[in-house]
């Protein structure tokens, strides 16, 4: 028996974890990289003069999931819209501030709105399958590119990533409409995933579908998250509590005396963050139900 | 506003308090068994047991019922994590008590202890007082009360420690040996009293702040 002085000079180990250990694995985890890939800052949108988002600053991170959540009118989809300049398509709409992608304005002025698009793919809220074959649908991004060859690969790749081709591999030629509305989404994924892109904005994918269609979306979006970076618009707190690893909370800042509401970014953290401790009151109220 | 929800949390706590309340009489009524040697009013405190289990079962049947269906997060959460431990602190206190009326039971007949007497009436006033401190601090959210806990409960281990120091000195005679044992355990259940009132303090400092942490670390 080793006596007491002895032993309690000896450092303390236990199970062969020593301090080494725990040292590494603590580094490890601070050092999990976080490679910005969208570094927002000021942000403001306006439509026809009347702002609908303003002062939002963030970083968006490579491989991550990053979850949109807050009440409606908050500004999240005006937000997500403008990660891919689909506001451009809106004439009255104004961005102001800046948007850097991989570390580039994405509003500046030598950039190809279209190649963005293909960069950065979107998925909506109802699922909007072109009127043609399953085959089709995923086909036409790559045509489009005139990336023709080994378009049959890259069918079936993009059905694989998005975990539909086991159910649709006999029946390619068979038009979308006859998928289910969960299988039509995860068409859409498959679509965008076609061209390659390097994002993927969905705007509450999940809330026109059944629960084992959304569970199967969120399976996929874990799945994709290795290769993909996603940003998702939820109304639903619980798939972002499943699904996100980081979560921004949107509210709505009342101007009474002009009669306006503009969405604000209130709070924006890690998700176990902003579902065990958030910081500020409006994004406790409303991931507990007290509000909105 | 989730108005069911919220009488449901309201619910809870208010059972958690009122179990607390039932752990008072149990720990009263196990020091006063022991000190008037009192058997029949060991065996209710044996009986009331049953009492403070029935409250710990239906927070525990409310808790899982809470967290199937209302999926509560934030302060809620910290909320119903806090009084699933709280709930288990309480029972467990309430353990100790019955070990006590049952150690009462077995020496009934053996003459009175003066110093060890007073030295119990100590430590279970003590030990009703950090009861009532974590109850009350629970209630009121009270970072600053909670944190007393620690000093108080250094008070009860300092008496726990003269008691065996007490019966120590007691001798070796095969009688008193096994009297004065036993009495060790008495004094061990109130200190461990003392300890579970530490472990509701630091529950409360969960709720509050949202870290996980000890109020001391073990080697006190």
């Amino acid at each position: 028996m080793p006596d007491m002085e002895s032993a309690a000079a000896a450092p303390v180990r236990i199970a062969g974890v020593d301090e080494r250990v725990l040292a590494e694995r603590e580094e490890r985890v601070s050092s999990h990289r976080r490679d910005v890939l969208f570094d927002v800052e000021n942000l403001r949108v306006s439509y026809a003069g009347v702002p609908a988002l303003k002062d939002v600053s963030l970083e968006i991170y490579k491989n991550f999931i990053t979850a949109f959540i807050g009440p409606s009118g908050c500004g999240k989809s005006t937000f997500i819209r403008c990660f891919n300049r689909m506001n451009d398509l809106i004439p009255t709409a104004a961005v102001e501030g800046t948007i850097r992608y991989h570390g580039a304005d994405l509003y500046g002025p030598e950039v190809d709105p279209v190649e963005v698009r293909k960069r950065i793919g979107m998925v909506f809220q109802k699922p909007n399958p072109f009127p043609k074959s399953i085959y089709d649908n995923v086909a036409f991004g790559p045509r489009v590119l005139g990336w023709k060859k080994n378009l049959d690969e890259r069918v079936e790749r993009a059905l694989r990533q998005a975990a539909l081709w086991d159910e649709v591999k006999k029946r390619l030629k068979a038009s979308a409409y006859s998928l289910s509305g969960g299988q039509q989404q995860r068409l859409c994924i498959a679509r965008c995933l076609a061209v390659e892109p390097d994002v993927l904005l969905m705007d509450e994918p999940a809330s026109a579908l059944d629960p084992i269609s959304t569970t199967a979306i969120e399976d996929l979006m874990h799945e994709l998250k290795r290769d993909y970076t996603i940003v998702i618009v939820t109304h639903n707190m619980q798939q972002a509590a499943r699904v996100a690893d980081m979560t921004a909370f949107f509210s709505v800042d009342v101007d009474e005396e002009h009669d306006r509401r503009t969405g604000i970014l209130v709070e924006y953290d890690t998700t176990p963050t902003i579902f065990t401790q958030p910081s500020d009151k409006r994004c406790e109220d409303y991931v507990t139900g007290r509000f909105g | 506003m989730r108005v069911t929800f919220q009488e449901e949390l309201d619910q809870l706590e208010a059972t958690l308090q009122e179990e607390g309340e039932l752990v008072l009489r149990a720990l009263r009524g196990s020091l006063n068994a022991l000190a008037q040697q009192d058997v029949e009013l060991a065996d209710e405190v044996i009986a009331f047991d049953d009492e403070v289990d029935d409250h710990y079962l239906g927070i525990e049947e409310g808790i899982q019922s809470l967290l199937a269906r209302q999926t509560p997060v934030a302060v809620d959460l910290r909320l119903v994590l806090a009084v699933l431990h709280v709930n288990l602190h309480l029972e467990r206190m309430a353990d100790y008590c019955v070990t006590i009326a049952k150690l009462t039971k077995l020496v009934h007949d053996s003459p009175a202890d003066e110093t060890l007497m007073e030295a119990f009436e100590e430590m279970g006033g003590r030990a009703e007082q950090m009861i009532r401190v974590a109850l009350d601090s629970f209630a009121e959210r009270d970072l600053e009360s909670a944190e007393t806990l620690p000093e108080l409960d250094e008070l009860i281990d300092r008496a726990n420690r003269r008691v065996v120091g007490h019966v120590l000195s007691l001798g070796s005679d095969q009688e008193k040996l096994e009297w004065g044992l036993r009495m060790i355990v008495v004094s061990r259940c109130l200190e461990r009293i003392g300890d579970h009132a530490v472990d509701i303090g630091e529950q409360t400092a969960y709720f509050v702040t949202g870290e996980f942490r000890e109020f001391t670390d073990a080697s006190h």
